[in-house]
């Protein structure tokens, strides 16, 4: 008996060694530790002929030897699962440089995300967003705006007619007269849009390009506020370091009038390429309300002052983005539009 | 306008550098673009705004100078001999239209010759871009640029009777003028006559036969006012500009003539030899002192938001030139003086302050705010919508509003009227469109052009929609689609696959689904500009929102489209008006669902809607979708029929389905089927 179980190690480990796979060690186990033909299983049957003194020693060295199997057999398993998922992750190895697929993603243009940064600022300072139609009649467009008859700014040279009284807005300013006849003042308002002058297309020019019109009108308005006003926008557009300047001009809507200038975002003021050397970039045209403005729009100056300013918004991407020559905006180019955001 | 460094000089004392000086002048309202250094001459490129026509001259700009240092300009010097004959002697004014030419000084100068001008002369015109003619001519342009007043020199023998008169233009009137073009004058139309003729356009140009020559003996000097109205209207209507006529029509000063010609005759007699008759004719009918104008401490203070001290509020005004005629601690009443014209209100007055203490000086504040600020009415959805197309693989377009008129009339029905630009830059795109479309296909094109073949793209936008004449156009927001080449170019795999009908069905539909609009159906649609047979109409809430499909290939052959393109164009506004409920959540179901899937022989002519309303019709509550995964024509298939594979998913909101109801449902179902549209399930 006891040769026996020593011929049945010795077989097993024989057999052991040629276990390749699971199924092998499968089949090995089976042959041993099978619950009917095992070949342990056997030995242990057998134990119960053997005289109680035998039993008890052979008992020990076969059960020693079950164990031995188990504790093999186990290690084996793992081994070999180990091994059959490492050839699996090998078989399911992909080139990871392999170009993602991509889905096809659109973006907005670049326009529209200057108006939506724009029209956000200046919602979180408490204006409202309004807007009004393209083509105005001449009273909107002009008359309103103290632009009398006659007036340069009224020629056929740089506006668009339809008729003797339609034309397409030249500027956004027709809507602060459009949102004084919806509400009263106290108001804030901000006007983007589009606007249309009669100039032939250039790198710097396009008969078609976008303004953003804002105006603030209460009983304690003044120039100061302003100043202030536009700061903050600028601070919050180009970045905190950038500083404004105001320079005397002349609108006829407006009385003071003034051009603003922030300084440049790229060289701080030293003077680079996006400002020409001059150190200032010019952001647009501002002042406080024409009394004439407000009278025809029925608010008494007297007890309202206020503030209105216009900026370009093509001018302002033509800044932000580096933009060389500002006809690539409507041409559409996917190569151009796709370099801006989602 | 450019001046020069050195010619200021002489009129001001002050202690800048070029470049000083630009900086100094740009900040009280004369931006100096350029500075340019011109041999030994420093040029400064002055943008001056329309309502500053008093320093479009070298005086005119070291007045602002003077301000600026606390010095005083030097005025030219005008006195000068006088001839013991009397201009008024020889030479005779009239002004017929008073109401266009308030005023008119005539000098004359007896026995000049004619030729060419002194170097100085020369170069100081010469640098500052003007051609020499000869002196005389020469010294009009001169102090033209010295003093800002236009000057104008007639050869006095050729005014026939030695007469000027200022008058309206007869219709029909001829004159050459000295730039030698024939010209046909009008009724409103002012000139300057002789006795029978005129000869002159006032305030624009002189004529050629009556200008000064090398023959010139005697020279009539004209220095007068014309009305800045009827000055732009004349150079309009002959579409000219020149260096009189900018300055009239933005207004020149009426207290000028006198002195501008009195400078000139001096200056003439110095280059070009001759006496100076005795006086000048001036006519000035009606000469009307302005009225003073009035500004309140509290203004300056409420406007510009600081207290400037008062003295030197008053102090700015007169060194400005203002007449200061009576003031108190409170307020101040100052004339301004005769050369500037934009001076007519209070706040005029707030800004000549305010650009003399520097805008600098005014502090900075925000001011107190105790409203709220909203986006534009559906703007929220607008961004959404922007978004959604993003996802899609769409990028917007913005495209011109203006369009060629035959591209446009390919995408409107011919009830449509249009609005046409009377005006346009260019005459093949003088009509507002009525769609996107033409813009958009355009935009493809030039992307096409480019080597750009797999394009999607959309634009937001207002087209136009005239009405009855007198009646304002309506302007409708719309929204377009464009869309060709591969769906994924960049893919590796499957990256064959184009972007088709379905791909503008499902963009319009995932837009929709995202944008909560409900109650979406499809008819065909009846637009010509639409392949018959991929075309459709999209109609939400059973009103019609717009038209998609493939352009019609007509069409893409005129735009030169060698593959398919597809389009779509919805009105904005309306869908916008349409769905956008809050969300509400469902609850998850409870139990499972089932999924049957047949293949059915579809004839032909039964649509796929036909076969989904069928089983709507069933109204059997636990089929709670349906949904189509194949459609197959070809082998194994009858030549009349096509073989659709949906899938029916079955469940029940309170218990799980057994088998024997989920066979009676189907039974049903393929019943329904075979009865109502001679389906067959495909074995």
């Amino acid at each position: 008996m006891r040769e026996r179980v020593e011929q049945v190690r010795a077989q097993l480990r024989e057999e052991l060694a040629q276990v390749a796979d699971l199924a092998a060690l499968v089949r090995v186990r089976d042959r041993y530790l099978g619950r009917k033909s095992g070949l342990i299983t056997q030995l242990i049957r057998g134990l119960g002929a053997l005289p109680p003194e035998e039993r008890r020693e052979i008992g020990r060295l076969v059960n020693d030897l079950k164990e031995e199997v188990e504790a093999t057999l186990e290690q084996l398993r793992l081994q070999l699962e180990a091994r059959a998922e490492a050839e699996r992750f090998e078989r399911e190895r992909v080139d990871i440089t392999l170009p993602g697929l991509r889905p096809v993603f659109g973006a907005r243009h670049p326009i529209t995300l200057i108006r939506e940064r724009i029209e956000d600022i200046f919602v979180s300072m408490g204006y409202s967003v309004e807007s009004g139609p393209e083509i105005e009649t001449s009273y909107y467009n002009f008359d309103a705006l103290n632009i009398p008859p006659g007036h340069p700014a009224r020629e056929a040279q740089d506006t668009f007619y339809l008729s003797e009284g339609l034309a397409l807005r030249t500027q956004t300013s027709t809507v602060q007269i459009r949102a004084l006849e919806r509400r009263r003042p106290p108001l804030r308002i901000i006007a983007p849009g589009k606007v249309f002058r009669r100039d032939t297309p250039d790198p710097t020019h396009n008969p078609m390009f976008f303004q953003v019109e804002g105006l603030a009108l209460d009983h304690e308005i003044t120039m100061g506020d302003l100043k202030g006003t536009l700061q903050e926008f600028v601070r919050r557009m180009f970045g905190p370091q950038v500083r404004t300047r105001f320079r005397p001009s002349y609108f006829p809507f407006t009385e003071p009038s003034a051009e603003v200038d922030f300084s440049c975002f790229v060289c701080g003021g030293a003077g680079c390429r996006v400002c020409k050397g001059a150190g200032w970039i010019e952001l647009g045209g501002c002042g406080m309300v024409h009394p004439r403005v407000l009278r025809g729009a029925g608010v008494d100056p007297e007890e309202f002052t206020g503030f209105a300013f216009g900026l370009g918004l093509d001018r302002m991407a033509a800044l932000m983005y580096g933009l060389e020559d500002i006809r690539l905006l409507y041409e559409n180019d996917l190569r151009f539009l796709e370099q801006f955001g989602f | 306008m450019k001046v020069s460094y050195r010619w200021l000089k002489e009129l001001v004392d002050f202690e800048l550098s070029p470049r000083e000086l630009a900086e100094k002048l740009t900040m009280v309202g004369l931006a100096v673009d350029r500075v340019e250094e011109v041999d030994g001459d420093v040029l400064l490129e002055l943008d001056v705004t329309a309502n500053r026509p008093d320093c479009l001259s070298h005086l005119g700009v070291a007045r602002e100078i003077a301000v600026l240092c606390g010095t005083s300009v030097r005025y030219p010097e005008t006195d000068q001999e006088e001839d013991e004959e009397e201009t008024a002697r020889v030479v005779s004014v009239e002004i017929r239209d008073p109401d266009l030419c308030p005023r008119y000084v005539a000098r004359v100068i007896r026995g000049v010759r004619v030729g060419p001008s002194p170097r100085w002369v020369v170069e100081r015109l010469e640098r500052l871009g003007q051609r020499s003619i000869n002196n005389v001519a020469d010294i009009t342009n001169l102090v033209l640029l010295e003093l800002g007043h236009p000057l104008h020199a007639f050869d006095l023998e050729k005014l026939i009777g030695r007469r000027i008169v200022v008058r309206r233009a007869r219709a029909g009137e001829l004159l050459v003028t000295l730039d030698g073009v024939k010209r046909t004058l009008q009724e409103d139309m002012l000139v300057i006559a002789d006795a029978v003729r005129p000869v002159a356009l006032a305030g624009i140009m002189g004529g050629e036969e009556t200008g000064v020559s090398e023959t010139t003996r005697d020279v009539l000097l004209e220095s007068a006012y014309f009305h800045p109205l009827s000055i732009r209207r004349t150079a309009r209507a002959l579409a000219m500009s020149t260096e009189a006529s900018y300055r009239f029509e933005r207004g020149a000063d009426v207290e000028a003539p006198r002195c501008a010609a009195d400078r000139a005759a001096r200056l003439i007699v110095e280059v070009a030899g001759g006496r100076v008759l005795r006086g000048a004719i001036d006519v000035y009918p009606n000469p009307r002192p302005r009225a003073p104008v009035r500004l309140r401490r509290q203004r300056l203070r409420r406007v510009l938001g600081m207290d400037v001290p008062w003295d030197e509020a008053v102090r700015r005004l007169r060194t400005l030139g203002f007449h200061i005629e009576r003031t108190n601690g409170e307020e101040v009443w100052a004339i301004p003086p005769s050369f500037r014209v934009d001076i007519d209100g209070e706040d005029d007055l707030v800004e000549e302050v305010a650009r003399h203490i520097g805008y600098d000086a005014i502090p900075t504040t925000l001011p107190r705010w105790n409203g709220y600020g909203e986006l534009l009415p559906g703007e929220e959805r607008r961004r959404a919508l922007r978004a959604i197309l993003s996802a899609l693989g769409f990028s917007e377009a913005i495209t011109f509003s203006f369009v060629p008129e035959s591209w446009d009339a390919l995408f409107r029905s011919e009830e449509m009227r249009v609005c046409r630009l009377r005006n346009p830059i260019d005459e093949t795109r003088a009509q507002l469109r009525t769609s996107l479309l033409p813009g958009l296909l355009e935009s493809l094109m030039h992307n096409l052009h480019h080597g750009v073949r797999s394009v999607r793209l959309y634009e937001i936008g207002i087209c136009f929609f005239a009405r009855e004449e007198g009646e304002r156009p309506i302007e409708r927001e719309r929204l377009g689609l464009v869309a060709t080449g591969l769906l994924n170019e960049r893919a590796w795999q499957d990256h064959h696959r184009p972007f088709g009908f379905y791909e503008m069905k499902g963009t319009l539909e995932a837009l929709l689904e995202k944008l909560r609009v409900r109650h979406v159906a499809f008819q065909t649609s009846p637009q010509e500009y639409l392949h018959p047979g991929q075309s459709a109409r999209l109609l939400v809430e059973d009103e019609p929102i717009g038209d998609f499909g493939q352009l019609h290939p007509r069409i893409a052959t005129l735009f030169k489209f060698k593959q398919p393109v597809f389009v779509a164009e919805l009105d904005l506004e309306g869908l916008l008006q349409k769905g956008g409920e809050a969300i509400r959540y469902r609850p998850l179901p409870r139990f499972p669902t089932v999924v049957r899937d047949f293949s059915l022989l579809v004839p032909r002519e039964v649509t796929y809607a036909e076969i989904e309303r069928g089983i709507a019709e069933l109204g059997i509550s636990e089929i709670v979708e349906v949904r189509l995964f194949d459609v197959y024509t070809g082998p194994n298939v009858p030549a009349d029929r096509r073989s659709l594979s949906i899938s029916v998913r079955l469940r029940a909101e309170d218990r799980t389905l057994t088998e024997e109801e989920i066979a009676a449902i189907q039974g049903r179902l393929l019943a329904h089927l075979r009865e109502r549209f001679r389906i067959e399930p495909r074995l």
